[in-house]
């Protein structure tokens, strides 16, 4: 840049010079933009990691800057998934953690002192300036006029769509994927293009490094060989196309099978046999077009047509066999129940419960990308109107994007990049339309009309026949503009609205406002886990919903049951089996999984809605799914159907582990009977619910954490019911040894 | 003297009537068939006819204890007088099942009978059991014999989430059987449907053969691909799926008696709802194709202004409307434009 | 007045080494202190192994079983008291704190005392049934003492009692001479529970059964129990191994009956008087409290090693890591408490093993652990089992869990992460023959790209009739 800034300086006054100089510095602007935009949570709150996934690999950068990439690699982690442990460094995506210890190494090279968590921080922000330049170049490959690349940077750069992930400290995969995404598909078309094979080596370089840091990867897989087949169906095969799909399919897949986690799914798993599909059409494609071009026979090439259609259909009928027959691995659940959309919910309650697996509303779409979402449609229609390659590009990714948008609200990431470079083209075209100064004057039109009436454009759109005219009356162009620039404001504001009310509070503290307007703090989740750091023992296992399982793994450094990362639902079955059954069943199965302490989130008392009560019934679905018979969802819904946790509570909801942890002792808060839940709006029984094998060792500030050691075996060899029943004074009834015949002892 | 016997046998015919179910219970009772022999009869029954139809008397003969045999009675209510949906959706399943298990398992290993009650037939024992809903599925297990578990309850079949696949049932029932043989289901294989779908694919080819050279400009035309794409756009971005995955209502009646078009709450929507979205963002995006592409090319200064003044008064104003039902949406959106403050 | 008890108790500690494992200071509870004369011997066999008695009424102003949260005495004995109630000092919560701290009780009883309430219930929660108060006298009309209970029958006459279970270690009768004869005076039988805590020591003979001597009826309806379910002495040991003994016979520790002439009935007409002799109460009593007071039957786990038997590993001890597929050495090192000193634990029978689990959920070894002289020395028995660890990487345990009745609990959990394969831990490539074609197919595939190179940069088209020199400008012209 400096450079270039140089040598424009040279030759400046020359119009040309001063534009790339004016553009280079819009551009660092926008990127500037970008950045400072994420900033909202670090000014409001402090330089913290936010939610739950980011802690994870907050933690596992921690490592790998500490024992070096081997040890990453090989790292089994003995402090997740007790007692099963997990392999950590085979089943994650690099990408993110080496990225960052790469920074964080070379700024140490340079002498730069700077905490590894302030890089994690501040990544995000990092690469979304980066994913703006990416955007205004892959803009550049569509259209001649540059303004729209500018506009496409300044959209990607501020769109809420992409903010909700790349806020500072939401330290995720896609805070660098999504900047590899759009890299990468520029890289692609450029490959395309010119039909070279370095830059289709590039593109597979950078798809490579996009599969060692997202699982998203699946999306370019998809959508690389979807083109080139619409291309082909188009009749626009092409050597260059030939180049640039052979040498990135190729390159691309070794370099993501070096991956641990992806190993050898390229060649066994469906997602990925489009792509190795087209690569083997392709194939055919060029030996038949030599063929054609040595033997120039009509019927002949009729027939290597007919012959071509044909091995597509017979590979894809043999694709079908083998999958049937268990040669390929059907599509992963995730994926799958992207097209059969009741899928999950059936079969895969773990993957249904995911909140960002929801199918997206309206409204979150027109939250996301504001005026985008309507100058979208006009962009893409703009790029039917000279169909070249690329445009078809657009097209295509712009009918799968927002497909998925559609089907997963986390999705709607991979369709913001396209809607800001559509709407990028769609608002240039406008701007160019009506910006230029000089009217065309009807005399010459006339006359241009009249030379130019005859020939028609064959095959374009029927609204681009007629000739381009110009816009007459100033006062018009001042009107449209006007009203864009309008427009732009409101986006502009818009975007930033919603950034700092919405995508800016790191999860993990809660900002609540008092009557007098001033804002305050609910700290309580770091409060609970600060407490189990310093008041128990280094390898105290805790239980809790896997919700829960990174943070007290990054926060509080204590093994964990089950955590975010999903890999095992029998394990997280187990975990619902607990919460969800009464004392004396779930005892022996925290006894054998050595649980010492258990923790649920409460929101009883301060009216949070994303308490364990509310996740409850996923806990149960899940147990059922793997204990049909000794777990059913039914009993814990009332006979009119109802979900309550009142006095109208059933037995078994009132009996469950989760139920009592939650409502221990939550009476003696109220005036006798008084006791109310403000989530649930519901009125509590009289008497509270009573813990014989658990006793409370903990509860934060706000209720909203409650943590509960699990006793020993009691030991005088009693039942915990009547240990506790002792403690609190009760005489053993003598009756109760008369009942029944009395047992001998034999020995 | 023999007058009198006949006049007992009489009266004892005359109660077996009214109380049937009664003096059927005193029969089962009293000339009591082993265990076995009744397992045996009904074995035979049902690999005749797998489910049996039972009435009251055959009900309470086959599930009297002690018995050392399962019993998986559905009791339904087939006739379309009680409109039960449900049953005629499950019926086809459960004779799949039980003919499956039955002709799976003809020497009756795995010692468990398949019936079927409907209310028609078996009033009394409805109202004994108090069933208020059907179909209901029972499983008696055995009370005596190897495979007796602790409680000789019978155990009832959750039909929540409508009608069960036979799948489903079959390894309910299996769970309840253990370690005994559990035929599995065979379907039949449906031959009606491979036959249409044969003669549609064949059918679908002739006719694109023949209508080849019309449909070929269709196909080719852009203008066609174009509004393919851009329909499809719309409807996915103005949540066509959430309604598909989550089927919301069309419209939903409001508290006064008339209707609200749009749901309240930023998570949910109605699908008139989405289609006025759609229809707005539409719309909107014909208005910025317009303006981008169409007015430019007019030639004529007065019509070109009209069109340009008509348009961006449409956009502008349809703008604005969309704020301001997103502003309904979601309380506290504070932007807005004129006219729609 | 308790500051000049404790400061006695000082005293004695400094001067006499504690020999019980627990402590040596013993709380001996009585209803007056001059009843103890009756026990005199009894008590001064205790003090002669080293106890501090102190002595207390129930009542007392200075009893005070716990002070600022800590035991202040290791033991109790409680002899019968008249009082119905112990009083605030020794509710039974206090009594089950006190065992819960691992503190000792030996608690008799008497057929003619009415057993205090706390006690009662106390025994309730371990699970032992006495009868309703004074109606439990224990009588067998076949083994009494002749000389004292000619007609009463109600002081019976026992062989000094044998192990419950034959592979259990005989502590009480062991070295007893032969037929040598326990008295057990107007005592009252107990109802054990089916808990594993509780061991019968003394059970009654089987013609022996409990009877409420207020009641003259003829026959004795609804009896409260008879024969061998009357447990005369029994011995309850909590997971912490805390011990309570409980004596059905206060009588039976009296100084009378320690060295009494006992003579069995004459059994059978004709023949006279069996051979009377003294009674083996004295030795009984001494091993009785000696065992209830940690004396004996204790045992103590010295150290834990666990290591890699791999050769040419390095044998670092307690590793927290092992690697899946590998060879492990685990030793446990044992002694066992006899009256003075620590003594090389032993198996008490051949039919018994020390076992060893490597679990994860569920054990995936169960192993004997043999003994192991090597490391074993003349105070410590060292045991130890070798096994190659599973092929399931997780978080294990090394188990060792010895529990049996009359020994104190061994209860041990070493825990170990074992980690999956390196990446680099695997054989190469080359090493597997399998893998040789895809070798060669590679080797193959860089030859022929080579050769085709090769092939295509220096076939020159047929050179044009101008000879060699045509020829390399063809070259040159085609390259370019």
């Amino acid at each position: 840049m400096s450079a270039d800034l140089l040598q424009v300086l040279a030759s400046a006054g020359k119009g040309k010079g001063t534009r790339s100089l004016l553009r280079v510095i819009i551009l660092a602007l926008i990127a500037g933009a970008a950045v400072s935009s994420r900033l909202f949570s670090v000014i409001r709150f402090e330089s913290i990691i936010h939610e739950f996934d980011p802690w994870f690999n907050f933690r596992a950068t921690k490592y790998l800057v500490a024992n070096g990439f081997y040890k990453f690699w090989d790292w089994f982690d003995d402090r997740t998934w007790h007692p099963l442990g997990r392999v950590t460094g085979g089943t994650l995506y690099p990408g993110l953690m080496v990225t960052s210890g790469v920074i964080y190494h070379a700024l140490r090279a340079l002498t730069i002192p700077v905490d590894i968590r302030n890089i994690c921080v501040l990544l995000a922000p990092g690469f979304s300036g980066l994913t703006a330049i990416a955007a205004y170049l892959l803009t550049n490959e569509m259209t001649p006029s540059s303004s729209a690349g500018l506009l496409a940077a300044l959209f990607v750069g501020i769109a809420p769509g992409y903010i909700s992930r790349s806020v500072a400290g939401s330290y995720d995969n896609e805070a660098i994927a999504i900047f590899l995404l759009v890299f990468t598909f520029y890289l692609w078309i450029k490959a395309l293009k010119q039909g070279s094979m370095l830059w289709g080596a590039l593109c597979a370089l950078f798809y490579g490094y996009m599969v060692a840091s997202w699982g998203g990867y699946a999306f370019i897989t998809c959508l690389l060989p979807l083109h080139a087949f619409v291309l082909i169906c188009m009749g626009r095969y092409s050597t260059r196309l030939y180049v640039a799909y052979t040498t990135w399919y190729a390159l691309g897949t070794l370099a993501s099978m070096q991956i641990p986690f992806v190993g050898f799914l390229p060649v066994k798993t469906s997602e990925h046999m489009p792509a190795l599909g087209i690569f083997g059409f392709l194939q055919l494609l060029a030996f038949l077009d030599y063929v054609r071009s040595a033997i120039p026979s009509r019927q002949f090439q009729t027939f290597l047509w007919l012959f071509a259609g044909a091995t597509f259909g017979l590979g894809l009928l043999g694709l079908v066999i083998a999958t049937s027959a268990g040669f390929i691995a059907p599509w992963s659940g995730r994926f799958y129940s992207l097209w059969d959309t009741g899928y999950a919910k059936i079969h895969i309650p773990i993957i249904a419960s995911v909140s960002e697996h929801q199918p997206t509303a309206w409204p979150a779409f027109f939250f996301d990308l504001n005026m985008l979402i309507w100058l979208f449609p006009v962009g893409v229609y703009l790029c039917f109107q000279e169909l070249a390659d690329e445009h078809v590009f657009i097209v295509v990714y712009a009918l799968f994007g927002s497909y998925f948008a559609g089907v997963m609200v986390r999705l709607m990431l991979t369709l913001t990049p396209v809607v800001c470079v559509a709407a990028a083209i769609a608002v240039s075209t406008l701007l160019d339309a009506y910006l230029n100064a000089k009217s065309p004057n009807p005399e010459e039109v006339q006359a241009l009309e009249s030379s130019e009436g005859k020939r028609a454009v064959k095959s374009g759109l029927r609204s681009t026949s007629k000739p381009v005219v110009g816009v007459y009356g100033l006062w018009g162009k001042g009107m449209v503009v006007g009203a864009m620039v309008v427009y732009l404001l409101v986006f502009v504001l818009h975007c930033t609205w919603v950034t700092s009310n919405a995508y800016s509070s790191p999860s993990v503290v809660l900002a609540s406002r008092l009557p007098d307007g001033s804002q305050h703090i609910i700290d309580d989740y770091r409060e609970a886990y600060q407490w189990l750091r310093q008041n128990t023992r280094e390898d105290a296992k805790i239980m809790s919903w896997w919700d829960y399982g990174y943070q007290i793994g990054g926060m509080a450094d204590r093994p964990t049951l089950v955590d975010n990362n999903t890999w095992n639902n029998t394990h997280i079955a187990t975990v619902g089996k607990a919460m969800s059954s009464r004392e004396e069943v779930s005892y022996p199965i925290m006894r054998q999984h050595e649980v010492d302490y258990v923790l649920v989130v409460f929101g009883g008392l301060l009216g949070y809605s994303g308490d364990d009560i509310n996740k409850f019934l996923w806990m149960v679905r899940i147990a059922e799914g793997i204990w049909p018979d000794e777990v059913s969802e039914r009993a814990f819904f009332t006979p009119r159907g109802e979900y309550r946790v009142d006095a109208e509570a059933t037995e078994t909801m009132k009996n469950s582990l989760m139920y009592k942890m939650s409502y221990y002792n939550y009476n003696n808060l109220f005036p006798p009977g008084q006791a109310v839940d403000r989530m649930r709006g519901a009125r509590l029984p009289e008497v509270g619910p009573t813990l014989n094998t658990l006793e409370e060792a903990f509860t934060s500030e706000n209720w909203i954490i409650r943590i509960y050691k699990v006793k020993d075996l009691d030991n005088l060899g009693r039942d915990h019911a009547s240990a506790a029943a002792f403690d609190r004074g009760h005489k053993k009834k003598k009756a109760t040894k008369k009942r029944g015949p009395r047992l001998l002892r034999v020995e | 003297m023999r007058l009198l016997a006949t006049v007992l046998s009489l009266v004892a015919l005359l109660g077996a009537g009214p109380g049937g179910a009664l003096a059927a219970s005193a029969a089962a009772a009293g000339t009591k068939k082993s265990a076995e022999e009744r397992f045996q009869l009904y074995h035979g029954k049902a690999l005749s006819s797998a489910p049996i139809k039972l009435g009251d008397a055959t009900y309470r003969e086959l599930t009297a204890v002690p018995r050392d045999y399962a019993v998986a009675v559905l009791l339904t209510a087939m006739d379309s007088r009680y409109g039960c949906q449900l049953c005629r959706e499950f019926q086809p399943e459960w004779g799949l099942l039980a003919r499956s298990w039955t002709h799976g398992d003809k020497k009756g290993e795995s010692r468990i009978v398949y019936a079927t009650l409907d209310f028609t037939d078996g009033r009394d024992i409805f109202m004994s059991l108090g069933l208020q809903t059907a179909p209901v599925l029972y499983f008696f297990p055995p009370t005596v014999g190897p495979h007796a578990p602790a409680s000789p309850e019978p155990i009832r079949y959750d039909f929540t989430g409508g009608a069960q696949a036979a799948e489903q049932v079959h390894s309910w029932i299996a769970r309840h059987l253990p370690d005994r043989p559990h035929p599995p289901i065979r379907r039949p294989i449906n031959w009606m449907r491979w036959i249409v779908t044969f003669v549609a694919l064949s059918g679908g080819l002739t006719v694109s053969y023949v209508a080849w050279p019309y449909v070929l400009p269709v196909i080719q035309n852009r203008t066609v691909w174009a509004a393919v794409t851009l329909i499809s756009i719309l409807l996915f971005t103005s949540g066509h799926m959430f309604n598909h995955i989550r089927n919301v209502p069309y419209v939903a009646p409001d508290g006064r008696g008339g209707i609200s078009y749009f749901a309240g709450g930023f998570q949910n929507q109605y699908g008139l709802e989405t289609q006025i979205v759609a229809a707005m963002y539409g719309i909107l995006a014909l208005a910025g194709i317009t303006l981008a592409i169409k007015v430019p090319r007019i030639s004529d200064p007065k019509t070109q202004a009209v069109a340009l003044f008509a348009w961006a008064s449409v956009l502008f104003i349809v703008y604005s409307f969309l704020l301001s039902v997103f502003r309904r949406k979601n309380g506290g959106y504070p932007f807005s434009l004129p006219p729609f403050m | 007045m308790r500051s000049l008890i404790s400061f006695f108790v000082f005293l004695f500690a400094a001067a006499v080494s504690a020999l019980s494992t627990t402590g040596n200071r013993l709380l001996v509870i009585l209803d007056d202190v001059v009843e103890k004369a009756n026990y005199s011997k009894f008590l001064a066999d205790l003090e002669s192994r080293g106890f501090q008695l102190s002595f207390e009424t129930p009542k007392s102003e200075s009893l005070a079983l716990f002070h600022l949260g800590e035991r202040s005495y290791d033991h109790i004995i409680f002899f019968p008291t008249k009082t119905k109630g112990l009083g605030p000092k020794l509710t039974p919560n206090l009594l089950v704190d006190f065992l819960n701290a691992k503190g000792n009780l030996l608690v008799t009883l008497s057929s003619g005392v009415p057993t205090p309430n706390s006690l009662v219930s106390l025994l309730a929660e371990l699970d032992i049934q006495l009868p309703a108060e004074r109606t439990g006298l224990v009588v067998d009309h076949f083994n009494y003492d002749a000389s004292s209970a000619a007609d009463l029958h109600d002081v019976l006459l026992l062989p000094p009692p044998g192990p419950i279970r034959p592979d259990v270690k005989d502590f009480f009768a062991a070295g007893a001479p032969k037929d040598s004869l326990l008295a057990f005076p107007r005592g009252v039988g107990a109802v054990l529970g089916p808990g594993e805590l509780l061991t019968p020591i003394l059970r009654a003979p089987r013609t022996a059964y409990s009877y409420n001597p207020k009641e003259q009826a003829e026959t004795v309806d609804e009896l409260f129990a008879a024969g061998e379910q009357l447990a005369l002495v029994s011995a309850f040991q909590a997971r912490n191994s805390a011990r309570l003994t409980l004596v059905g016979s206060a009588e039976m520790l009296q100084d009378k009956w320690f060295d009494a002439e006992v003579s069995q009935p004459s059994s059978g007409a004709g023949k006279k008087a069996a051979a009377a002799g003294k009674t083996f109460n004295r030795e009984f009593a001494k091993r009785l409290s000696g065992w209830t007071f940690n004396e004996i039957g204790v045992l103590r786990v010295n150290w834990i090693e666990h290591h890699l038997d791999e050769p040419g590993a390095a044998n670092q001890s307690n590793p927290a890591i092992y690697r899946i597929k590998k060879d492990v050495k685990y030793t446990i090192s044992l002694s066992e408490h006899a009256w003075t000193a620590w003594t090389p634990f032993t198996l008490p029978s051949a039919s018994d093993a020390l076992q060893l689990e490597f679990s994860m959920l569920s054990p995936f070894h169960r192993l004997p652990l043999q003994p192991d002289p090597a490391l074993s020395t003349d105070d410590a028995a060292a045991y130890s089992a070798a096994f190659r660890l599973p092929d399931q990487h997780g978080i294990f345990n090394f188990r060792v869990s010895y529990k049996r009745p009359l020994l104190s609990n061994v209860e041990e959990k070493n825990t170990v992460s074992v980690r999956h394969m390196a990446h680099d831990e695997w054989p190469r490539s080359y090493v597997i023959s399998g893998a040789w074609p895809w070798i060669a197919g590679i080797g193959v595939t860089v030859a022929g790209w080579l050769a085709f190179c090769a092939l295509w940069m220096f076939s020159a088209p047929v050179p044009a009739p101008g000879g060699a020199a045509g020829a390399a400008r063809a070259e040159t012209k085609k390259t370019q």
